[in-house]
């Protein structure tokens, strides 16, 4: 049973120390052999044998470890006077868990609860393993068992815990609660409560079941004692009462927690709605302890009568001004903001006054304008201001500054919130360009001019007035969207680098220059950025988009894969570790967090992003070892075919997908990650742009989940691809065997079906449609903007085409050929420079060469790996005399005009690349700094790199200091504009080693081809390796002779370096 | 103007701005959530208006007899609000969870040697270098152990500064 003193396991501790020594220090070799040692003195052991499955597991010999584990456990099934201690079973568990089999940890623990019924230890790890395998269920009813023994409290409320779940997180209905709450209630009666977090749970029992009235109850009498925060008793007294409907109550009891934490910002909101009785912030019915607060225009009090209002009202005035003189001079804020929300909620009913509103704001901007918090702290109250009189206010802010006699990095503060607030009411849009040049010219300027003030600041520590930078950034490429200019968008890089290089550590510039150079196809130096940001655990999952859009339709592969691969290892470790953490929060009785932290996991499991990721990452897999089909097909089958993304696209509906991406700290030109106003043409914009994020957000949510949806198809559909024209080839090249896959068929054409349903349009419209364009009758733009999904669906519904069995569709090897052709020339035809023309869309050009030409060439390799007789195939065929038929000629020579095809389209892009690539690197650069280059006085771009200029020359130590000195004069335009180009360059390199990889002659037969061995003789054969040679075999009218192709190579023979056509 | 309040696994999604600073490390996750699990009090995040994190602390309760202590293990502030004295907020609740809670007595925290502005700022808060700790960062930069007494040590015993620096391996706790 339990352990006894000095045993391990039913080993004396001593012999088996010396085991665990060399565990926890890693010797594990000398670890297996100490271990051996010790089975062959207790060879009975369970538990030495757990601990040599341990090792093993440790030693990463994974098989080794289950197999001597599984004999663990059935030794302890076997003996049934053996020793069962939970030190045996927790090591068991613990192999078990690490090998992925948490049933069998669990069965152990079964086995030994029911051999020793009523021990509590062996009980409690029965628990567990229910924690970590979430069935809740079986937790409530272990629980009970051990709270039925032990009748103590945390038992009763681990089993309480396990009924939230199963209605929160299972099947379980909301009739459970209230047998969750008799539980309770019971044991309250016998035995009341002893823990803060119990009687928080009791709370949540009844608040879940509206029962506010009891709740309230509870807490006012003796368990409310539990509660040692008087404030945090109030907050939950608050809630309860307003969420029953008792607002005068809930406004007092929020007036007294106001009283003792008047800088309580979310109370106050609290307060103020239950005074105007505004029920949107009281949502019933949340399964979460939280109130809503409102911060937008949809307050609800307008069913109050003048009258009420106006006496709330001036309650909470006479309470503000209270609280203000009880504040005296101390720096909080609330009150002062208070005075807004009032203000703001009396515009809202009809009763207030827009001057007010703006007297108020002066005066808050008097005393906190130098925040630089304070434009994102108003921003609610000038959504509620007209136009104008936005206008006016930022007339009167300014004025405000001008007489101030405050200190200069006051001052500063106050210009800084200034520019912010323009920017936020969207003021800079309507102003001519020469106007906006001002500003950006000011802003540089005032950057310049204060960086004395951080002459003795230590590099880690903010710089006053960094934000001017960001802010110039922002309204240079304002100016570049509306000029289409790209010196404006160069100043904007330009500023930021200097920015950089005064202080590297300032993440508000980074995340900006990213997205500038992903913009400017420069993505290697915008990954630089990205890196340098750091991003790590769990901010992968809310960061990441800044990046991972781009990188994905890139042709940088392996930083593609390595950051996905990163990120999903994140995640997959904490899905793993996250039950283990629950289990934590059970036993140190912080209930609360139990159910918190199932629902987090929950969240993340449904992440959009980690679908993308692991999608995504399947596809990428797939695309790098495309060249080669053995390879491929084994990357398919890592994926089990494809089958189990096919399950992702038919549920993605039913779930409820969670968007945990921070989008808060994205560029306004790109506020969401499919969205970047820079595509588009110019529009005034009357707001400023992120005040539509809400309903870009939920745009781009919507077409999250349909890529999502669709993307989950293609694997799928490569694998059915692969194998239809594999079987099309078998049927063709010989007529005994019966190739015809109708299963694979049956299921590509189901599966093309609900590509083509998700692009929109029914089946056989899309073959109409593709068809059509393919044969030049419909323009390609009809594809737009989903032409690689359009190509994707050419290619496969090509390979369903080949094995379709007798149902035709107009589509064959030449129409997709065509298809294939016709959108790279055209995609090459408007591409343009890079560095004079930003925002080229490269990606198009960069998926078709990665996407449906790739899976086209798998196609291609498919069947000619089927009509390469192996010496399998050969057996099977009994000699293989097959007949030379027509269609096999046909099929011959048009999977040969396709690998040409396929070639030369590939071909013409490495060309165009190769010019691109082959450009002066000067000459870009110039083409660039020409485009800065200001003529005195006269417009557009250039002014702020002047000043820069003029600072980097003009820069004085004494002045700013030795360090910021040092770090201004080693910046130089021509630098920047360098580092650009040459990342632009480095992309499009990537981008032609892809190319080349697909279309690289193979080298000179004497180089790499050792040996052609022909050892039977076939009809017909052409061995053609494109532009190196071609053989045809001599005896091509014997019909009886046949031969094999044995090619050996140094290098591995792949994709569409050596096809054999028979 | 601020909410302070006990930070939740949600919150883990909505502090990049806070977390991008280089000062701040993001932990990984068994990390954030071993301190929910065990020392939820412990663990407060600060909102401002439009439910923006600020800031954030994190800390646990440990120790034998006198030695049982309140420690803090992070606070964060991002950029924007800083200079608002949020910090000292998020301290002193964390001292008064400490004292009047879990009636322990000292309260101790470490930061690096170099990190003058911050070391500036416990001292402002009453933390006193109660000892230096050798390479404590990475084996590289020394630590300062910094204390700060709380009522249950009415004689202050529990932050007279050791005469000698020590080691890492010769801390009580990790």
């Amino acid at each position: 049973m339990a352990s006894k003193f000095g045993m391990a396991g039913g080993i004396p501790e001593r012999r088996v120390r010396p085991v665990w020594d060399a565990i926890d220090s890693r010797q594990f070799k000398n670890a297996l052999k100490l271990s051996t040692t010790l089975l062959s003195k207790y060879p009975n052991s369970s538990y030495a044998l757990a601990l040599k499955a341990l090792i093993l597991e440790r030693m990463g010999k994974l098989e080794e470890a289950l197999s001597v584990c599984i004999n663990a456990k059935e030794l302890l099934y076997k003996n049934d006077l053996i020793l069962i201690d939970d030190l045996t079973l927790s090591t068991l568990q613990i192999v078990f868990q690490r090998l992925d089999h948490l049933d069998m940890a669990t069965s152990c623990y079964e086995y030994a609860c029911g051999k020793f019924p009523n021990n509590l230890e062996l009980m409690m790890g029965l628990f567990n393993c229910y924690v970590r395998e979430y069935s809740f269920v079986k937790q409530q009813q272990i629980a009970i068992k051990m709270y039925k023994i032990a009748g103590e409290e945390r038992f009763l409320l681990w089993a309480v815990c396990s009924i939230q779940l199963q209605v929160f997180c299972g099947n379980g209905g909301e009739k459970l609660l209230q047998l969750a709450e008799g539980l309770l209630k019971k044991h309250i009666a016998s035995h009341s409560l002893h823990e803060p977090e119990a009687l928080s749970v009791y709370i949540s029992l009844l608040e879940q079941q509206a029962k506010y009235g009891d709740a309230t109850e509870v807490l006012s009498g003796n368990l409310g004692s539990l509660i040692m925060i008087e404030v945090d008793k109030l907050r939950i007294q608050g809630r309860l009462l307003a969420r029953a409907g008792d607002y005068g109550g809930a406004a007092d009891i929020f007036q007294k927690v106001l009283t003792l934490c008047p800088d309580d910002w979310e109370c106050f909101l609290h307060y103020l709605g239950c005074l105007l009785e505004d029920d949107c912030i009281f949502p019933s019915g949340t399964n979460t302890p939280s109130i809503h607060v409102s911060t937008s225009i949809d307050c609800n009090h307008r069913h109050l009568s003048d009258d009420v209002f106006d006496s709330r009202i001036s309650r909470a005035s006479e309470f503000v001004e209270k609280l203000k003189a009880e504040a005296g001079s101390d720096s909080i804020r609330n009150p002062d903001l208070a005075n807004l929300e009032i203000e703001r909620r009396k515009i809202i009913f009809g009763k207030g006054s827009y001057d007010k509103l703006m007297e108020d704001i002066i005066l808050f901007f008097s005393r906190f304008g130098h925040l630089a918090c304070f434009s994102a702290d108003v921003a609610v109250f000038l959504q509620v201001l007209p136009g104008d009189k936005k206008n006016q206010l930022l007339e009167k802010l300014a004025k405000g500054i001008a007489s101030s006699a405050t200190s200069s990095k006051n001052v500063l503060g106050q210009h800084i919130t200034l520019f912010k607030i323009r920017e936020l009411i969207g003021d800079l849009f309507p102003l001519p360009e020469g106007d906006l040049v001002g500003f950006a010219v000011e802003m540089t300027e005032m950057y310049c001019q204060n960086l004395p003030l951080s002459k003795d600041s230590d590099v880690q520590e903010s710089m006053f007035g960094e934000e001017f930078l960001s802010m110039t950034c922002n309204v240079l490429v304002q100016l570049f969207w509306r000029t289409k200019h790209i010196g404006y968008l160069l100043e904007a890089i330009m500023v930021l680098e200097l920015g950089m290089t005064v202080r590297r550590y300032v993440w508000q510039y980074k995340i900006l220059l990213l997205h500038l150079y992903s913009y400017w196809n420069a993505l290697p130096l915008a990954y630089e950025r990205y890196k340098s940001l750091d991003v790590k655990n769990i901010l992968l999952e809310t960061v990441s988009h800044h990046i991972l859009p781009q990188m994905l339709t890139s042709p940088l592969l392996v930083d593609t894969s390595d950051l996905l691969k990163g990120y999903s290892r994140f995640m997959d470790e904490h899905f793993k570790e996250s039950a283990d953490l629950t289990f934590l929060a059970y036993r140190h009785r912080n209930y609360s967090k139990v159910i918190e932290f199932v629902q987090f996991k929950e969240r993340l499991q449904r992440s959009s992003q980690y679908l993308t990721a692991k999608i995504e990452g399947s596809i990428l897999n797939l695309k790098r070892n495309a060249n080669s089909i053995e390879e491929a097909v084994s990357v398919l089958e890592s994926l089990n075919f494809g089958s189990d993304f096919l399950d992702v696209s038919n549920e993605i509906q039913s779930k409820k997908l969670t968007f945990n991406e921070d989008l808060q700290l994205r560029p306004w030109w790109t506020p969401s990650y499919d969205k970047n106003y820079l595509s588009g043409p110019y529009e005034s914009m009357s707001n400023y742009p992120r005040e539509t994020l809400q309903n870009d957000v939920k745009e781009t949510e919507s077409k999250v989940t349909r890529t999502i949806e669709k993307r989950s198809l293609l694997p799928r559909m490569i694998h059915l691809s692969i194998q239809c024209a594999s079987s099309s080839v078998k049927v063709n090249s010989n007529s005994d065997i019966n190739g015809f896959d109708p299963k694979a068929s049956t299921e590509l054409k189901s599966l093309l079906e609900s590509y083509a349903k998700i692009l929109q349009l029914p089946f056989h419209d899309a073959v109409e449609l593709v068809t059509s364009v393919a044969s030049g009758q419909k323009p390609l733009e009809v594809f737009s903007p989903n032409l690689i999904d359009w190509m994707n669906f050419a290619v496969c519904l090509n390979a369903w085409n080949l094995n379709s069995n007798g149902i035709t569709i107009p589509m064959n090897w030449e129409l997709l050929c065509s298809l294939l052709q016709q959108s790279v020339s055209s995609k090459i035809k408007t591409a343009k420079p890079l560095v004079s023309f930003p925002g080229t869309d490269l990606s198009i050009l960069v998926q078709l060469v990665t996407e449906p030409l790739t899976w086209h060439g798998l196609i291609i390799q498919s069947c000619v790996r089927s009509a390469l007789p192996s010496g399998k195939k050969k057996k099977k065929g009994g000699g293989g005399g097959g007949t030379s038929d027509q269609s096999n000629t046909q099929l011959s020579s048009s999977i040969k005009n396709s690998i040409v095809s396929l070639n030369n389209t590939i071909d013409q892009v490495s060309k165009w690349l190769k010019e691109q690539i082959n450009k002066s690197v000067d000459g870009d650069i110039d083409i660039l700094l020409l485009s800065i280059s200001c003529v005195d006085g006269g417009p557009g771009p250039g002014k702020v790199v002047k000043i820069l200029e003029n600072l980097v020359s003009s820069v004085d130590d004494l002045e700013v200091g030795e360090r910021i000195c040092h770090a201004v004069k080693s910046w130089k335009a021509a630098d920047v504009a360098r580092k650009m180009v040459t990342a632009q360059g480095t992309a499009l390199t990537d981008f032609l080693n892809v190319c080349d990889s697909k279309i690289k002659p193979a080298p000179p037969p004497t180089a790499s081809v050792r040996s052609i061995t022909l050892k039977q003789r076939k009809p017909s054969f052409s061995f053609y390796f494109p532009e190196v040679f071609s053989i045809t075999s001599p005896n091509s009218h014997d019909p009886s002779s046949s031969f094999v192709v044995v090619v050996e190579s140094k290098q591995s023979i792949s994709g569409f370096r050596l096809c054999v056509i028979i | 103007m601020t909410t302070i309040r006990r930070f939740c696994c949600d919150d883990l999604l909505r502090f990049s701005s806070v977390n991008l600073d280089h000062l701040t490390e993001t932990f990984n996750m068994s990390f954030y959530m071993t301190y929910l699990a065990r020392w939820p009090d412990y663990f407060h995040v600060a909102e401002a208006p439009g439910n923006r994190v600020m800031g954030y602390i994190m800390g646990k309760v440990e120790g034998q007899g006198e030695s049982w202590h309140g420690h803090v293990t992070a606070v964060t502030v991002a950029p924007e609000f800083r200079r608002q004295q949020l910090a000292k907020k998020l301290m002193n609740l964390l001292e008064d969870i400490s004292d009047k809670i879990d009636k322990a007595y000292f309260v101790d925290l470490f930061v690096r040697a170099s990190n003058t502005p911050a070391i500036k700022m416990y001292e402002k808060l009453e933390y006193v270098i109660y000892r230096r700790v050798l390479r404590y960062y990475s084996g590289e930069e020394d630590g300062l152990d910094m204390r700060k007494a709380l009522s249950r040590d009415v004689e202050k015993k529990s932050i007279i500064p050791l005469k000698r620096p020590v080691t890492p391996d010769e801390l009580e706790y990790d």
